[in-house]
């Protein structure tokens, strides 16, 4: 089991007049192979245990197991906090505020290299962790990462934490702040990362139609608890009680709510936008006396079919057919500078 | 008219050798009390675009004039600054004062404000972004809603007549940026301020007098909301995107259905579903 949470519990400044709850006795399994997502407003709770799992906070009370390593609130045994951090990768909110090195493989070099392994393993390792993000190794590895787009950037801090090949990943707003297509870019990375870097991958986001597009277990936290711990498709049944927290649900599930209001019962399990174009689409059949094709509908804002491979898959690729898409992102090219890096 | 750019250049010089033009020769005029939104993909100069109008940057080659006045002209700068007021992304970046009165009455008292008057804008201010009751608070445990908000009052303290919100609601929650969004609107219906409101989320856009779409460092789209969404296609090859409900319309068309044209939110997006099944 990746992670078990016992009883935990966190105040802040307890004891003086500032004292504020955090967490209040979370228990909570993560296994392997969970694609979780978890909500709640801003102050619930959700970034301080996020902290937690990362041991940058020692718990106040309870406890936390982490593959074989267990936090409890006593002085003794030591954790190997080194340990513990590569093996839960976390990729922090503006992760691009905390790129330091010169060049962009100095950079991505850092984890690994204080992870004490040998020169060629950490070269190997940056290789394929920029290439993993969608970057052109030989194009931005001597760059200044200042030099990058903002996207492009987020996409160099996400392969400094990969590039320690972490069995389980924590992702905090992966997309805050980015433009549409560096938004769709952000998350089509998060779904590569999941079959081909780390397993477990744990997201925490505002925007829930973002969380339903790759979630199968969503934890929602409310004033230092964990209020709803459910598969995603079975979330928003409690569709308002989830607003009256004050979070928002899904866009399909507000229209599927607003047309049941209206008489029309798309039915229930409607999450996704895919999920509300296959409903509507079979009430149109059915109600027409039509056959249009339910699963032809896809809701893609933009084609990233293949966006996502390394050099050699894209070379066997391009060789099998030259008339598709190359996937790595060639907007890098050492003559032309984002607008960004000049401010 | 509030903003007026004439042929208006500003290039980066990265060395010798090269320079990015963030802005190419973009002419503009924004009429006072127009609420319009702008978007366009990072990089795109839209945030250039934001430092030009009170003269943090100054043009490389045309005008800037905000109410007549040119950013170029030495003498009338503060009036500029005093008039175009700027709310940043980072709502922790921009507070000077540990209580929130304190943090509104920095301006005014930098402007030599007589002392009644500040504290007439300071409740003003706070009361027309909603923070009245806060008035003797520590803005520092504020939620990132509530900062934006206060970072607003802070800018209307010295009365501007332009208010330029450079992405104030990308680092906030969807209900901090409802709460931002909210403010932004009545200060432009009730006060006729004119806002220029920067963002990515094209649903923000909506309510929008005028939406300008930036690409490339000039202007792709200017025009209604309404009218600039139904340019999908072209919006998606520039990086960006249509609100969702527009896309779910979109979508469903393609697979057969008769969607119509123009829809842009949930209600009308509910209403055409009514009608077709």
């Amino acid at each position: 089991m990746p992670i078990t949470i016992r009883h935990l519990s966190f105040t802040y400044s307890a004891g003086t007049p500032y004292e504020k709850k955090a967490l209040e006795n979370i228990n909570l399994q993560i296994n392997e192979g969970d694609f979780l997502g978890i909500i709640g407003h801003t102050g619930s709770g959700k970034s301080t245990f996020i902290q937690h799992i990362n041991g940058l906070i020692k718990p106040q009370a309870g406890e936390i197991e982490i593959f074989d390593l267990k936090l409890t609130p006593e002085k003794r045994p030591k954790v190997n906090l080194k340990a513990l951090r590569s093996s839960v990768g976390m990729v922090f909110q503006y992760p691009e505020y905390q790129l330091f090195a010169d060049t962009v493989a100095k950079d991505v070099a850092f984890g690994p290299k204080n992870l004490g392994l040998p020169s060629e393993e950490v070269e190997k390792r940056v290789k394929q962790a920029i290439e993993m993000v969608g970057l052109d190794y030989e194009a931005v590895k001597d760059r200044a990462p200042f030099e990058l787009s903002g996207g492009q950037k987020r996409r160099v801090a996400i392969a400094g934490i990969i590039a320690m090949q972490p069995k389980m990943l924590i992702l905090d707003e992966p997309t805050a702040g980015l433009d549409p297509f560096g938004k769709e870019q952000i998350l089509n990375l998060i779904k590569y990362l999941k079959t081909h870097c780390s397993p477990t991958i744990v997201v925490i986001s505002h925007d829930i139609d973002e969380i339903t597009r790759f979630a199968n277990r969503i934890v929602v936290f409310n004033d230092s608890h964990i209020v709803y711990d459910e598969p995603m498709q079975q979330l928003f049944k409690h569709s308002r009680q989830l607003q009256k927290m004050g979070l928002d649900i899904p866009r399909a599930v507000k229209v599927v709510n607003s047309l049941r209001a209206r008489g029309v019962d798309l039915g229930e399990d409607i999450v996704t936008a895919e999920d509300l174009i296959k409903a509507v689409v079979a009430r149109y059949n059915e109600v027409h006396s039509t056959s249009l094709d339910e699963n032809a509908g896809v809701f893609d804002m933009y084609d990233f079919s293949q966006k996502w491979l390394t050099t050699e898959e894209r070379q066997m690729l391009e060789e099998e057919s030259s008339s598709e898409e190359a996937p790595i992102d060639k907007s890098i090219k050492s003559s032309e500078v984002s607008e960004d890096s000049k401010k | 008219m509030a903003v007026v750019l004439e042929n208006v250049t500003y290039s980066y010089n990265l060395d010798e050798m090269h320079r990015i033009d963030a802005v190419k020769n973009l002419s503009l005029r924004i009429k006072e009390g127009t609420f319009v939104a702008l978007v366009g993909h990072n990089g795109s100069g839209k945030s250039t675009f934001a430092k030009l109008l009170n003269g943090l940057l100054l043009p490389t080659s045309g005008e800037v004039k905000i109410f007549g006045n040119s950013t170029l002209d030495g003498n009338k700068i503060y009036e500029i600054r005093k008039d175009v007021g700027m709310v940043f992304q980072n709502p922790d970046n921009q507070m000077i004062a540990s209580i929130v009165e304190d943090d509104v009455a920095f301006g005014p008292e930098n402007l030599g404000v007589e002392r009644e008057e500040i504290k007439e804008r300071v409740e003003w201010a706070l009361s027309k972004v909603g923070m009245l009751e806060y008035r003797k608070h520590t803005p520092f445990k504020m939620s990132g809603g509530q900062k934006q908000r206060l970072a607003i009052a802070g800018v209307l303290a010295i009365k501007p007549k332009v208010l330029v919100l450079d992405e104030s609601t990308a680092m906030l929650d969807p209900q901090g940026r409802s709460e931002v969004l909210k403010v932004a609107h009545e200060l432009n219906r009730e006060d006729g301020i004119t806002v220029i409101h920067i963002t990515h989320f094209m649903e923000e856009a909506l309510d929008a007098d005028r939406l300008i779409v930036m690409n490339d460092g000039q202007i792709a789209f200017d025009g209604k909301p309404r009218e600039v969404f139904k340019h999908y296609e072209k919006l998606k090859e520039i990086k960006l995107a249509v609100p969702w409900e527009t896309q779910m319309a979109i979508s469903l068309k393609k697979v057969g259905l008769d969607m119509g044209s123009g829809i842009v939110n949930e209600e009308e997006l509910v209403e055409k579903l009514c009608q077709l099944l």
